[in-house]
């Protein structure tokens, strides 16, 4: 009795060793496409803000497709939360709690999507609790209520946000040859992408 | 008023009426064109084609439009040229207002989400254009520099 027990610990703590570690977030989690590209994007979004919602269902896939999987353009998420919106900065923790964990993309595009829902009652939780497993949604909760850095980002992306004049969402910010210009509101992809494509054809 | 009032007045509201104008198309050609044609896609008036077109000509027929005012010659067709698209922009914006759209104004640059005061505005300049028109034609002579 006392080798089967001995047996049965010993292989649990093997199987225990040989689960994958999860794998570490990255960096900047709200970085994405090749840091050799020309041209950098960065976005301010409040996620309670619906023109921010359309940019980012709308305008922000195929803008990824197109001209950040081609190396064309690099894009950079900067959290830009407004006061008037209410629960703007409690969806925020929970997206940048999610990158911590490798889940960003998924979950910021599952705050945009229902921003409906959680807006006038501040569901975010469970919004995202529809699209993620227990655990994961443990390790967010735990992020969320205990982390002290959690908003250390968004401290700067509001400093970053305050001296290229932001002063509304969304705003891109559109980086070529240290040169900042800046487009405020809502912006359809076929101007866009007109823009961008003249600005790339630029030396 | 003896003429000589009505003639430096008419030229003060010419100087002004310009330099509405000029302020208008210079603070858009600061920006990206696709800052303006943002704006203008907010007023879902104009065809989404027309947009980057209009975007990038707009700005410089006001400072042409400004210029030519500013210039007095044939001051009575350009003030109410002048006078007839602060009447188109000012329609426009009362239309969207009406609407309920939450837009960006455009008028001078980017920044100015259109309210109340945006239409007051607009309607001021509307009734400057409408004097100088009234001015111009009112004069025996094109008022001169």
């Amino acid at each position: 009795m006392r080798t089967i027990l001995l047996t049965l610990t010993t292989m649990l703590a093997c199987l225990t060793q040989s689960l994958p570690a999860a794998s570490p977030a990255p960096r900047n989690f709200k970085l994405t496409g090749s840091p050799s590209a020309p041209i950098t994007i960065e976005v301010y979004t409040d996620y309670e803000c619906p023109s921010c919602r359309n940019l980012y269902l709308a305008v922000l896939p195929d803008l990824t497709t197109q001209y950040v999987y081609t190396g064309r353009i690099q894009l950079l998420h900067r959290d830009f939360p407004l006061q008037m919106h209410k629960y703007t900065q409690l969806a925020t923790k929970y997206a940048n709690a999610a990158g911590k964990i490798g889940k960003y993309e998924l979950v910021a595009q599952q705050i945009f999507a229902t921003q409906s829902e959680w807006a006038a009652t501040g569901s975010v939780d469970l919004a995202v609790a529809k699209i993620l497993p227990n655990s994961d949604m443990a390790r967010i909760r735990e992020i969320v209520k205990s982390d002290a850095h959690l908003d250390d980002s968004v401290t700067a992306d509001l400093a970053q946000g305050n001296r290229d004049g932001v002063n509304q969402t969304p705003t891109l910010v559109i980086v070529k040859g240290g040169k900042r210009q800046k487009i405020d509101g809502f912006v359809p992809f076929p101007i866009l992408k007109s823009y961008l494509d003249q600005l790339l054809a630029q030396k | 008023m003896t003429n000589s009032r009505w003639k430096w007045l008419l030229l003060a509201g010419r100087v002004v009426l310009a330099g509405i104008f000029l302020a208008a198309g210079i603070a858009k050609l600061r920006e990206p064109w696709a800052q303006f044609a943002a704006s203008l896609y907010g007023f879902k008036l104009l065809p989404d084609g027309s947009l980057e077109t209009v975007a990038k000509t707009l700005p410089w027929a006001e400072v042409a439009l400004g210029l030519a005012v500013l210039s007095g010659i044939w001051l009575r067709w350009f003030a109410l040229l002048a006078s007839g698209v602060i009447a188109l922009f000012l329609a426009v914006l009362i239309r969207s207002y009406a609407m309920g759209l939450q837009v960006d104004c455009g008028c001078f640059g980017s920044g100015e989400a259109l309210g109340p005061m945006t239409i007051v505005r607009d309607s001021t300049m509307l009734v400057l254009g409408a004097a100088v028109t009234w001015g111009a034609f009112r004069s025996r002579k094109p008022a001169g520099l």
